[in-house]
């Protein structure tokens, strides 16, 4: 396999509506930032994956087809990938694949999404039928009749780590990552939720989404765009001969998927007090790097809900299940700790357009190395019934 | 070979249409103001009707309809059971043939169920809810090694926490009218029912006794209770004068219409909502759409004052719904849109500036 650099990243604000833009224009706008970013010709980009969760949310089936000649990519591959709340890293490993495989030397990966057109006349509310949107992503047979929908999903996740792990999940430790991450938001010039303050007192006191997950413990909805640039060593080498910027290398991936319904064997069906999708792929991603947890300085993690991002962080090793009040209570990851997690603000305060989300997780990661000097980072994505989507993909600063 | 896709037998069929006319958009395009300008939108829907196979399901889900009876699939080599029958194959055993197996309507939850507070469209008015996953005991007395999901219900008023915990036995229960689908079940917790509820199977929803509110008894009211009484009257009257000035919260009581007794162990009142407004009656209305009943009318106080009064960034009461969540608040029947739709009412009057906040509120853009 060959190495592959990112050498571009583009963004759009986070905004939860864009009654402005289209997603066609939200990703030309991505595009045209990452390859001015990279210092490219979108001319010598060889091929394409489109990161697109939800045809919904696009009103549109096969959304991706009228990106083409829009993005610049006529006569040229352009691959969809739909991957649920994993999406943006899923099409992150299509689109690496496609380099390390030795096929394309320059591929883009962009992801975009549209939501708060969905929109309940019934309650005047864009909410509801945002979150019907999503729980269509249910089975049609045994759990979306019952009502099941994403804050449920996770929600059950989450209780049933409570349950095993009584004590753990603290509702001040989770209110305190929730004060943190908007603090750090503001650091972030897209990020949908700029100029808010939210206190751990407001979080204690805000209401129930899906018992016992709190309001301001869950991701917001955004429309937005993020398109990333992969060049093969060779094209990297030239690039970094152009624009003087040495690139950030993708030195490890991993996925994996647990199953769909619950049991007793892990191996065999989804336990539900882990996510395990997460510990597995972490595993894997960084066996590739050759490095442990340890090394890794910045995390931008795929925080769907708060008390999801502790468990995904305790699955990855940074802290032992059931010990997950540490990153707070022990200062892991509160400023001066020794790891930096979600500088953009993540998905609750930085954004969620659900196709492009991880890339933006990614953009932040270079941000974050190129500025404070690190050598590790780790991207990861969640997504679908109960947290079962996993990816995790290790990038490394050489100096 | 019989003609397939024929209808054989007409569907008992529910007397509704499967979504309600009014998510039904009128045809339409508005212009909206935008950061820089004036954009248009189009009133639209995603709209493909379905008759939708059940399939290789349908002898499940034909089980529960005329059976009153669970079945799962085993396989005959590893010999995992697996419920609901989801696959006729053992992946595990290079895809040997399962066989149909009836579990018993008795088990244990995999974990604590969770409540939901906040439905999708399509859910909305069945609030709160409680979901959560059983492993259906088998004929030799064992666990499924998988479990099912299911609506979990108390007879004791709404779903709120501590009435299911990981591993609370239940029984599931059977809907007396029956269709073919998940929601002719739901599950009980067994410390709720008699000896010969436990023992009948099915048990049919009607052979249960479904806690009725209005048994709830307050006992005599205390001068001091009244005098709390009063207050929350008077508080409710003043929200009622605020909503008409905002916009918003006229909005958050458009197209319902519900009256409401609240009951308190310091008397009852009246509440209409109707035509975006609300109205406050002195006592409890007469065949009410909906009961409340709270045991101290102080809490209804505190809600009333963060919502009327100008509060800094630390609102001190908890929300409605949370109330209702937490079992403080107890409705007569598991509506909880009137009260969701009170509870957006404080945050319009502060984006209206009919209640001016104490100090610069945060801008909070929250999902719901």
């Amino acid at each position: 396999m060959n190495d592959v650099a990112i050498v571009g990243a583009g963004m759009t604000p986070c905004r939860s509506r864009w009654v402005e833009k289209t997603f066609w224009e939200l990703a030309q706008m991505a595009v045209s930032e990452a390859v001015h970013d990279a210092g490219i010709h979108i001319q010598e980009v060889e091929a394409g994956v489109a990161g697109i969760y939800n045809d919904i949310f696009e009103f549109q089936a096969i959304p991706e087809s009228g990106f083409q000649g829009i993005i610049g990519l006529q006569n040229k591959p352009l691959m969809r990938v739909t991957n649920g709340g994993a999406t943006g890293a899923y099409a992150m490993l299509a689109a690496r694949n496609m380099v390390a495989s030795g096929q394309h030397d320059l591929v883009l990966v962009l992801g975009v999404e549209k939501a708060l057109d969905c929109y309940d006349f019934e309650a005047e509310s864009s909410t509801p039928a945002v979150v019907q949107t999503i729980g269509y992503s249910w089975d049609p047979w045994f759990e979306r009749p019952l009502g099941a929908h994403a804050s449920e999903s996770y929600a059950e996740v989450i209780q049933a780590y409570m349950d095993e792990h009584p004590g753990d999940l603290a509702p001040m430790a989770r209110a305190k990552i929730v004060e943190l991450l908007c603090e750090q938001a503001q650091n972030n010039p897209y990020a949908q939720r700029l100029g808010e303050k939210v206190t751990a007192d407001q979080v204690l006191h805000s209401r129930y989404v899906v018992y016992p997950v709190r309001v301001l413990e869950t991701c917001v909805y955004t429309e937005g765009a993020c398109a990333l640039i992969f060049a093969s060593s060779e094209m990297a080498q030239k690039i970094k001969e152009r624009t003087g910027r040495e690139p950030i290398w993708l030195t490890g991936v991993g996925a994996a998927n647990e199953p769909y319904f619950v049991g007793n064997d892990i191996t065999r069906y989804k336990v539900l007090h882990r996510i395990y999708s997460d510990h597995v792929a972490t595993k894997k991603a960084l066996k590739m790097a050759g490095i442990a947890i340890e090394d890794v300085q910045v995390i931008e993690l795929h925080d769907a809900f708060i008390p999801q991002l502790m468990i995904t962080l305790a699955e990855m090793g940074v802290v032992p299940l059931g010990r997950a009040n540490d990153l707070v209570e022990e200062g892991i990851i509160l400023p001066g700790g020794k790891l930096l997690v979600n500088p953009s603000g993540g998905l609750v305060f930085g954004g969620h357009f659900v196709g492009g989300s991880n890339m933006m997780s990614t953009w932040s990661a270079m941000r974050e190395m190129r500025a404070r000097n690190l050598e590790h980072g780790l991207i990861h994505g969640t997504g679908a019934s109960l947290s079962m989507y996993g990816v995790a993909i290790v990038l490394e600063r050489r100096a | 070979m019989a003609h397939t896709g024929k209808t054989v037998a007409s569907a008992k069929s529910k007397t509704k249409p499967v979504i309600s006319t009014a998510m039904l958009p009128m045809e339409g395009i508005t212009d909206v103001q935008g950061a820089d300008g004036v954009y248009l939108q189009r009133n639209d829907v995603m709209f493909t009707a379905m008759k939708h196979t059940q399939g290789e399901f349908s002898d499940f889900f034909r089980a529960l309809r005329d059976e009153g009876k669970v079945f799962g699939h085993r396989c005959p080599e590893c010999r995992h059971l697996i419920i609901p029958p989801f696959m006729r194959r053992c992946p595990a055993c290079n895809f040997v043939e399962m066989k149909k197996e009836y579990v018993n309507d008795t088990g244990v939850m995999v974990a604590t169920p969770v409540i939901t507070v906040f439905a999708p469209s399509r859910f909305k008015g069945q609030e709160p809810f409680g979901t959560g996953r059983v492993f259906l005991e088998t004929a030799d007395g064992k666990l499924s090694e998988t479990a099912m999901l299911v609506r979990v219900r108390t007879t004791r008023g709404t779903i709120r926490p501590g009435i299911y915990k990981r591993g609370t036995p239940v029984k599931i229960a059977f809907c007396d009218s029956r269709h073919g689908e998940m929601l002719d079940i739901f599950a009980v917790p067994q410390k709720e029912l008699t000896r010969r509820q436990l023992a009948k199977s099915p048990l049919l929803e009607s052979e249960i006794e479904w806690g009725r509110l209005s048994e709830m008894e307050f006992g005599k009211p205390t001068a001091q209770l009244q005098k709390t009484l009063q207050e929350v009257r008077v508080h409710f009257q003043k929200l009622a004068e605020m909503i008409p000035h905002s916009p918003r919260a006229t909005a958050n009581l458009a197209n319902w219409r519900r009256t409401v007794t609240v009951r308190t162990s310091g008397g009852t009142f009246g509440l209409v909502v109707d035509k975006g407004k609300l109205q406050v009656r002195k006592q409890g209305v007469k065949d009410p759409d909906l009961v409340v009943a709270v045991q101290d009318p102080s809490i209804l106080l505190a809600w009333l004052r963060d919502s009327t009064e100008p509060v800094g960034d630390s609102v001190k009461s908890p929300a409605l719904t949370d109330l209702v969540i937490e079992g403080t608040l107890v409705l007569n029947k598991p509506e909880l849109e009137t009260v969701t739709r009170l509870d957006r009412v404080p945050r319009s009057l502060r984006r209206d500036n009919v209640v001016i906040a104490r100090s610069a509120k945060a801008n909070q853009k929250t999902p719901c």
